[in-house]
């Protein structure tokens, strides 16, 4: 049993280190042309945000000029961005790294 | 149930807005509307990632394109429902970023965000590509308004 619950403590270790190396970020830039409700309306139907959270990132974008709406493993995160750039919005792929 | 949403325009105000929309359609044939920085990707992903954006993006202009068919030219009126909404939608988006990277170069961009501009002051090239823009943000809304769920459901 202790034997066992130690090859548990590794594995979770493990796979700790694995999720925070594979992290990568959809960031969404501000661009003058798209329109807030545009906006809102792509994030709840790329993301699946609420009104709430999509208009707060939307927010983000048009105050900030940037904002992360996604964090997590790449392949998704690149077909995040890809979906976002059929949307014509200004998406990124970045590793998460930096501080938000 | 099925929803549709009609909309009578005024054939004289948009029907000359429609040489825009047919010259910027020919531009974004190979061209993306918004450039994507893709640093992150190999090459050969890259150029696949792109054609496949093209791909979309052609099939979107298509969509608002044949909008103004030939009911347009007799009744004035186009349509929007759960088949074209989205394509649509986004063939506005395409269009008016592609109206601010090559026509309306003289414009602020908070003169666009507000669409706060002295029309009588612009040259007729410049008047014409901004009632475009005006008309693209117009359609967008109306759909937006009407047919999100529709959307958002698809």
């Amino acid at each position: 049993m202790p034997e066992s619950r130690s090859h548990t403590r590794t594995d979770t270790r493990a796979s700790t280190e694995l999720q925070i190396e594979d992290a990568w970020r959809v960031v969404v830039l501000n661009d003058p042309v798209n329109l807030m409700s545009y906006v809102v309306m792509v994030f709840k139907k790329v993301l699946g945000f609420d009104e709430t959270k999509a208009r707060k990132h939307m927010l983000e974008v048009h105050e900030l000029g940037r904002s992360v709406v996604w964090t997590g493993l790449r392949e998704t995160a690149e077909a995040h961005v890809f979906t976002l750039q059929q949307w014509h919005l200004t998406a990124v792929l970045e590793p998460d790294e930096a501080p938000r | 149930m099925k929803r549709r949403v009609e909309v009578k325009l005024s054939l004289p105000v948009v029907a000359p807005l429609l040489d825009v929309i047919r010259e910027l359609s020919a531009e974004l044939e190979k061209t993306l509307a918004a450039p994507q920085a893709l640093h992150d990707l190999d090459q050969d992903f890259r150029g696949a990632w792109i054609g496949d954006l093209l791909d979309s993006q052609n099939g979107d202009l298509r969509a608002l394109l044949s909008l103004f068919d030939g009911e347009f030219f007799t009744e004035g009126v186009v349509a929007f429902d759960e088949t074209n909404a989205e394509p649509i939608v986004r063939a506005c988006t395409a269009f008016r970023l592609q109206l601010r990277e090559r026509r309306l170069k003289t414009l602020s961009d908070e003169a666009l965000e507000t669409g706060d501009v002295e029309m009588a002051g612009l040259d007729e090239p410049v008047r014409k590509a901004f009632m475009c823009y005006l008309f693209l943000a117009t359609v967008q809304e109306l759909i937006i308004q009407h047919l999100d769920s529709t959307i958002l459901g698809a």
